[in-house]
């Protein structure tokens, strides 16, 4: 565990790790950011964090890419080993997740206040903004943390809001903003619309690794993205009010503030999202920016989005599968892990150990059912207790000699899904199937499964023996 | 690094083709790009993108849109009433 005080001092870690690679030739916005951290992604599971520092028409810029982008990263990020598998990562998340809530140390100035920009403010040249593909309606803001609190419950810190939303720079100082209904600035955002105000807003780029995981994770309405912050680095988060009164992180680079426009909306998008397809344009709501405040030399820190894997898919990763698996075991303690890593949890493997026969269904079913599978869960893949479910080949093995088409795949037609879903038949509807990957046991007597395979004996005593001398042997 | 586009005014927004183009901004370092905005579509460009983001002529069919079709997007979320004063 390790509380990283700023963006700065994590990618000093990564850089001592050898996960960060400094590019010092000159590069132009576009295309060859996104383009490198695209790249990035195609060259091995481990790749490292990339840092700019020499770009054409902002030579005073730095901009950072791929921060998360690996197990590696994610687990420098949550200060373990950085070759911790991704089932100790699990296993590790899930553990501080239930030690919420910790708590907040309040601090009177911060490193962000140093410069600051109050009037005339163009977003175009005080960012070095560029497009992340082709289609893209225009330069996002994609991985910074936005703050609201709820105008009708202005002094409770626990329904402050952190959250990570697309924003879309449209104007010198005018941003888009998506919210859907269910996340918890749009609860925010109805109140005030109700009360007919603006909702003062405040924008943190450039954070230490921790709260940009907890900002992208489904947290509960009145759980503190801080406060949970705080456990999985192990000690209070350190914040600053802005004179609005919003709590920012100490250690973010810029700061933007701001008023999201009661009742206004406008055209959004497109912008190439994490099922690996284009949004596609909508009315989305609209941020204005009176006042931005940044460090000297400020870092700016984006995250690439594209067809799957890239860094987005580890932002949402362990923050997906936590909160499935810790709803999942309320109902069923029997749940082992859950592996929700893919595509947001669009597919979402499950491993349980097995009450009786036809248990694996209800599992599946339960799935659906969570606050998370809602809207996302649409295939369902559950399996023994002895399968990894972050392992593929066996999950793989067990979907090859463990189902029986037969009786083992359930659909259930017409549940809503997320829009974004691009098999959805009409928009936000979908079939949904659960795959029972177990073995068959009383009274489900279908089959013919006689003795599985085991290992030799002691060969665990050989795998510690040998995982030893195979480091030794490439160190 | 410069460009020979940086200094052309554009007339047509590449991707709806209204003719209410902004300058939104100029980069730190004098004279390499400039960011033009489209006040219809809210599409922005920067002139040293590849042409196909910048030139009207070759903008993909796909991202096309027409100005008349804007007010039919979808609203999400949609607008809260006012509650009423008691």
């Amino acid at each position: 565990m390790h509380a990283y005080k700023d963006l700065r001092e994590f990618l000093s870690v990564l850089g001592q790790q050898r996960q960060l690679l400094r590019i010092h030739d000159q590069v132009r916005l576009e295309p060859d950011l996104a383009a490198a951290a695209c790249a990035l992604t195609q060259i091995g599971a481990d790749s490292p964090a990339i840092y700019f520092d020499r770009i054409a028409g902002c030579s005073s810029a730095r901009v950072a890419l791929n921060v998360h982008g690996s197990w590696s990263n994610h687990a420098l990020a949550l200060g373990m080993a950085k070759d911790a598998g991704m089932r100790d990562q699990f296993f590790e998340f899930v553990r501080r997740f239930q030690q919420y809530p910790g708590s907040l140390e309040h601090v009177a100035s911060a490193p962000w206040q140093e410069m600051v920009i109050d009037k005339d403010v163009n977003l175009f040249e005080l960012l070095p903004l560029f497009r992340l593909n082709r289609g893209d309606g225009g330069y996002f803001i994609d991985k910074a943390c936005t703050i609201s609190r709820d105008l009708d419950d202005w002094d409770n810190d626990n329904v402050e809001n952190v959250g990570i939303y697309r924003l879309q720079v449209k104007g010198r100082n005018r941003l888009g903003i998506q919210t859907v209904p269910q996340h918890d600035i749009a609860i925010h955002m109805a109140h005030a619309e109700e009360r007919g105000e603006d909702l003062p807003v405040a924008i943190a780029l450039g954070n230490e690794p921790i709260i940009t995981l907890m900002g992208a994770t489904p947290l509960l309405y009145d759980q503190l993205e801080y406060k949970m912050a705080a456990v999985m680095q192990g000690e209070p988060y350190r914040v600053v009010k802005t004179a609005k009164g919003l709590d920012v992180p100490w250690g973010s680079e810029y700061v933007l503030e701001g008023r999201l426009l009661a009742g206004q909306r406008e055209t959004e998008g497109p912008f190439g999202e994490f099922p690996g397809y284009y949004s596609g344009c909508h009315k989305y709501p609209v941020i204005e920016i009176d006042r931005v405040s940044h460090r000297k030399d400020p870092i700016y820190d984006a995250v690439y989005v594209g067809r799957p894997w890239t860094e987005l898919d580890y932002l949402q990763a362990m923050t997906t599968s936590a909160p499935i698996f810790l709803q999942l075991k309320t109902t069923f303690p029997e749940i082992v892990a859950v592996n929700a890593l893919y595509t947001h949890g669009l597919v979402v493997v499950v491993s349980t150990k097995i009450r009786y026969g036809g248990f694996a269904k209800y599992v599946g079913l339960r799935v659906l059912t969570t606050t998370h599978g809602l809207g996302y869960a649409k295939i369902v893949i559950v399996v023994d207790a002895d399968v990894d479910p972050f392992d593929l080949n066996q999950v793989m093995w067990a979907m090859s000699v463990k189902v029986n088409p037969a009786g083992d795949i359930v659909t259930i037609p017409n549940l809503a899904e997320n829009l974004l879903d691009p098999a959805c038949t009409p928009g936000g509807i979908v079939t949904k199937m659960i795959i029972d990957a177990t073995t068959p046991v009383v009274p489900d007597a279908r089959g013919d499964y006689g003795m599985e395979l085991d290992k030799p004996q002691s060969t665990e005593a050989w795998r510690t023996k040998l995982s030893a001398l195979v480091k030794e042997m490439r160190t | 690094m410069t460009t020979a586009n940086a200094d052309i005014d554009p007339t047509a927004c590449p991707r709806c083709r209204s003719g209410t183009i902004q300058l939104l901004g100029k980069s730190p370092d004098a004279g390499i790009w400039t960011v033009f905005g489209c006040s219809t579509c809210f599409y922005a460009w920067r002139s040293t993108e590849p042409e196909e983001n910048v030139n009207p002529e070759k903008y993909p069919l796909a991202f096309r849109l027409r100005p008349e079709d804007l007010a039919n997007l979808r609203v999400v979320p949609t607008v809260q009433p006012r509650r009423s004063s008691s």
